[in-house]
């Protein structure tokens, strides 16, 4: 009795294994869940798995607008363009991360550091207008700061917050950065959904792809 | 170690500018501020800033310090029940042991307003005003590897386990520099916010560790504390960088000492905890949303000059 129980706890488990094995590299994942002790307890890498095809995909595509629209909306009413093409929560002085559709040639490529960058020219001006994030390094939690429901609110505390957000990162790393090119990109063209918190003055958007494509 | 402030003649001053005199003639409410220490200047902005507030919106306050001993904090808060406080600002003494407490006020009607330290329990407390721990120590980790060149060996001073700013400031640090294979931590050590402690434990790991490149502290005192034993050992050239955004530290980057902190809203969260207070105590009106975090502010040699106690000028 108590051993089928065991077993089928252990078939469960296994399930649950199959359904979050998705990075690429054993070593990147051993890394990660070595840093992090509480990451493997409270299964947030499967809770992403499972979210983003169901839930974060459907929402972002819904919500984001043309880079160009959502910069001239942002111009106008920055409040306004974050209630429209993004989210922030209610209280306290996170800014509004909103969500674009940027395609656009490749005018510069930051591919020395770990948090390798592509910039993008938009508007066909020959300059960039946003800084695209291609990891393996990603800088701050701007996909899980998009989504209206996901909130502060519901966590027992800021860790587990934080390594909610680090798992769409991981997930992003895993599942759509690991196969881009790093070489030659300079020239090509990419066409990214992303989410980017609302810059400061004078700097350009620093965007988190949900879902790029870099073509000839 | 309590300090009371009556404030009533103050009051009656402002109320005859402001208002008409005969608010002066009740008793002004009462709004009890609980921190850490002030020995940290951290914790004395926050009660300064919060002290501030409620006296500028006509609050008598009670102004005391737990000293991170949570049978102290639950003196203190059976005082402000006993004194008929209408509102409690609290810095906490433990994430754990600090929930009790807290429910205990709210049970005798009193809304607690958390700032800085979160608590492991939500709809105890009115609010839980947290600065964005783990933003800031990205900010906090980027810059350090960028100084130290993504590369080379280091040392991590974490903060007292009981607070939960302890770990998400460590862990916010690690997920950044864990991603570089080429920075090595050599040893990481509890130093329990303390200078001393910092200063003690750093010229212990200096002697088996003679070569470090950088230090990444988990506050500004015991950054502090590293950077003083760094200098007694005659390094100078180890990249120190801290969290909070003190004057001591601003002092520091300014001469060339450490090389960047993390600015906390420090002022600003407690005036916003009484703002939030006052809106509960006068309209009844509780904040949208319990927990909040403050986004932090980078601080190094380009803009410390404008870092004032917690807030850039």
């Amino acid at each position: 009795m108590n051993r089928i129980r065991k077993l089928a706890i252990v078939a469960l488990a296994c399930l649950a294994l199959a359904g979050c094995k998705f990075v690429p590299t054993a070593e990147k994942q051993k890394q990660a869940s070595a840093n992090s002790a509480q990451a493997s307890d409270k299964g947030f890498d499967a809770k992403v798995a499972e979210l983003w095809d169901a839930k974060v995909m459907p929402y972002a595509q819904a919500r984001a607008g043309l880079f160009m629209e959502v910069q001239t909306a942002i111009k106008a009413d920055a409040n306004a363009a974050g209630a429209k093409y993004g989210y922030k929560e209610k209280e306290g002085s996170a800014p509004w991360t909103l969500l674009a559709r940027i395609e656009g040639k490749i005018v510069a490529a930051n591919t020395q550091s770990r948090a390798a960058t592509i910039d993008v020219d938009a508007d066909g001006d020959g300059r960039a207008d946003a800084h695209i994030q291609i990891g393996p390094v990603i800088r701050g939690t701007a996909i899980r700061d998009s989504l209206d429901f996901v909130n502060f609110n519901d966590f027992t505390n800021q860790i587990d917050f934080a390594q909610f957000g680090k798992a769409f990162n991981t997930h992003l790393n895993g599942k759509i950065l690991g196969k881009l090119p790093r070489d030659g990109l300079p020239d090509k063209s990419a066409a990214v959904l992303g989410a980017f918190p609302l810059p400061p003055a004078g700097e350009l958007p620093l965007v988190t792809p949900l879902a790029i494509e870099i073509k000839p | 170690m309590m300090k009371v402030t009556r404030r009533i003649a103050v009051a009656a001053m402002f109320g005859a500018m402001a208002f008409t005199t005969s608010v002066s003639a009740q008793a002004a409410d009462l709004i009890a501020i609980i921190t850490p220490s002030p020995d940290n200047p951290f914790f004395k902005a926050e009660a300064d800033g919060a002290a501030a507030k409620a006296t500028e919106l006509g609050y008598e306050t009670l102004v005391a310090s737990h000293d991170d001993d949570a049978n102290k904090q639950s003196e203190l808060i059976d005082t402000a029940i006993a004194r008929g406080a209408k509102a409690i600002i609290l810095d906490n003494a433990g994430a754990d042991a600090t929930v009790a407490a807290v429910q205990k006020a709210k049970d005798a009607g009193i809304p607690s307003f958390l700032i800085d330290r979160e608590i492991n329990a939500t709809g105890v407390a009115a609010a839980q005003i947290v600065s964005n721990n783990y933003q800031g120590a990205q900010l906090g980790a980027q810059e350090f590897v960028k100084l130290m060149g993504e590369k080379g060996t280091f040392v991590e001073l974490v903060g007292k386990e009981s607070d939960t700013n302890a770990g998400i400031r460590s862990k916010g640090y690690h997920d950044v520099i864990d991603s570089y294979p080429d920075l090595k931590m050599v040893a990481q050590q509890s130093a329990n916010w303390s200078q001393k402690e910092a200063f003690d434990k750093m010229e212990t790991i200096l002697q088996a560790n003679p070569d470090i490149k950088g230090v990444i502290s988990g506050n500004d005192t015991m950054a502090m504390g590293a950077i003083a034993a760094l200098q007694a050992a005659g390094k100078k050239d180890v990249i120190v960088v801290g969290f909070d955004g003190s004057n001591d530290v601003r002092d520091s980057i300014l001469a060339g000492g450490i090389k960047a902190t993390v600015l906390q809203p420090a002022y600003y969260s407690a005036q916003l905890a009484v703002e939030q207070a006052h809106d509960a105590i006068a309209n009844k009106k509780m904040p949208a949303q319990e927990k909040q975090l403050l986004d932090c502010v980078l601080i190094n040699a380009d803009n410390a000059a404008k870092l004032e106690t917690f807030a850039l000028k």
